[in-house]
């Protein structure tokens, strides 16, 4: 097919027929945002590989199903998001988000501005401290839309909301944080 | 977009999320490689149960002494239930040897139970044995050791897959724990299941004349009971809740 990737709706019509290595690229493109969520679900690194695993095992299983055309991610997502709710109920825990080490630290010398003081490194500490605070609705509402990126559709298949349902509970958190940490904005 | 918005935005980027693991072998691994083997459709005879063998089961609780005095906890699913009690009757461990030939009843090649299901993920069973002793009757997939499953020391066998009919509306059997054994809910495909890990549990089955015999009853290891449609599945065998729930999930017509 050329130098040019498959999109995906090429690629699940091809695993439809029974091309494995078709489902093996799906597998390849997909498995960091499906882990990253399922991490997100879990707290756990060992979980959420599990859950993707079984996830796309079973998304692979129940290909006949999907629709044509439909966008091949958020279905995913809302697999791999059911799984990884089944272990987190399971294992009856989550740990908290962890920040990487910040390698590259703010750049000194800017005039401190509202924006500066929000990205300070301590801050940032401040505003994951306090989403991890976060109920559990409003604290993936935040991840899903913030940290994974999904639209607020796609946020809304993973976790089997409304599109209403993400946007009210997006912006109450928001509000929550924002009471958390003071901000004005 | 705001400036808290930007902020956390900026605070993704900075998440530690621990390393992705390449996954695209080991599921290609598991949807390519798995062995398919249908059995004839399973005659449809609508199956006689005799109820003759009803007995409240209050009544074989009261059957093995060592019980009787603290039931501490229940969990229950629709054709068995499980018990928390202080201790464990005393009951022999099962000869390995002897294990195959225990509870599980005649060998069949094609099994006349409706509505059987067969996990795909391990393939056809080794041997296959139907017992017509609870109500409904009772089907058991014989697994031998091999691919990471070690022998279990409780049946003598890999994995043990039972299934019953769970629409029969009262409990055959019975699940006694203790101590530190764990007995977790979970889901499966969206039905409720039960995984029972750690220390060996106590297992009964109802016998014909109703009760809950010490002859039927043996220890049994890491177990995970769960309801698909009618029937009630059992998995038992020395293996961990993920490759249970591997297991049922794949459980297929």
């Amino acid at each position: 097919m050329g130098d040019r990737p498959l999109a995906d709706d090429d690629l699940v019509a091809q695993a439809k027929q029974g091309d494995t290595r078709a489902y093996g690229t799906l597998v390849e493109e997909h498995q960091t945002i499906a882990f990253r969520t399922a991490y997100l679900i879990t707290g756990s690194a060992a979980d959420a590989e599990d859950a993707v695993q079984e996830a796309f095992v079973k998304a692979h299983r129940a290909l006949g199903r999907f629709r044509p055309g439909a966008p091949f991610r958020p279905w995913l997502l809302s697999i791999v998001a059911n799984e990884a709710r089944n272990r987190r109920r399971s294992a009856g825990r989550r740990e908290r988000l962890a920040l990487r080490a910040a390698e590259d630290p703010l750049s000194g010398g800017a005039v401190p501005s509202p924006e500066a003081a929000l990205l300070d490194a301590e801050r940032r500490e401040e505003l994951l401290v306090a989403v991890n605070d976060l109920r559990e609705d409003d604290r993936l509402a935040i991840a899903c839309r913030y940290f994974l990126g999904l639209s607020e559709e796609e946020t809304a298949a993973t976790l089997d909301w409304r599109r209403g349902t993400v946007k009210s509970r997006t912006s109450r958190a928001l509000d929550r944080l924002r009471e958390r940490l003071g901000v004005e904005v | 977009m705001t400036e808290l918005e930007r902020a956390l935005l900026r605070l993704g980027d900075e998440l530690a999320f621990p390393e992705t693991p390449d996954l695209a072998q080991v599921v290609l691994g598991r949807i390519g490689a798995v062995p398919r083997r249908r059995w004839p459709l399973p005659s449809r005879r609508m199956l006689a149960v005799a109820f003759v063998v009803l007995l409240v089961a209050f009544g074989a609780i009261m059957a093995v002494p060592a019980a009787r005095t603290a039931i501490l906890d229940f969990f229950g699913l629709r054709g068995a239930t499980v018990q928390r009690v202080e201790t464990l009757p005393a009951v022999p461990r099962v000869p390995a040897a002897t294990a195959r030939a225990l509870e599980l009843g005649t060998p069949v090649s094609t099994p006349k139970f409706a509505g059987l299901l067969v996990p795909e993920a391990l393939g056809a069973p080794d041997a296959v044995y139907f017992s017509p002793a609870v109500p409904g009757g009772k089907v058991s997939l014989v697994y031998e050791p091999g691919g990471g499953v070690p022998v279990s020391q409780h049946t003598g066998v890999g994995i043990l897959v039972t299934e019953f009919r769970g629409d029969i509306e009262f409990r055959f059997v019975e699940k006694w724990v203790a101590g530190s054994t764990s007995v977790e809910r979970l889901t499966v495909d969206g039905s409720p299941g039960l995984w029972v890990e750690g220390g060996p549990h106590f297992v009964l089955f109802r016998t014909e004349d109703g009760e809950f015999g010490e002859d039927s009853a043996r220890l049994a290891g890491n177990t995970l009971l769960v309801e698909r449609g009618s029937l009630l599945v059992r998995i038992e065998g020395d293996i961990d809740r993920e490759r249970a729930v591997a297991i049922a999930e794949s459980l297929e017509p």
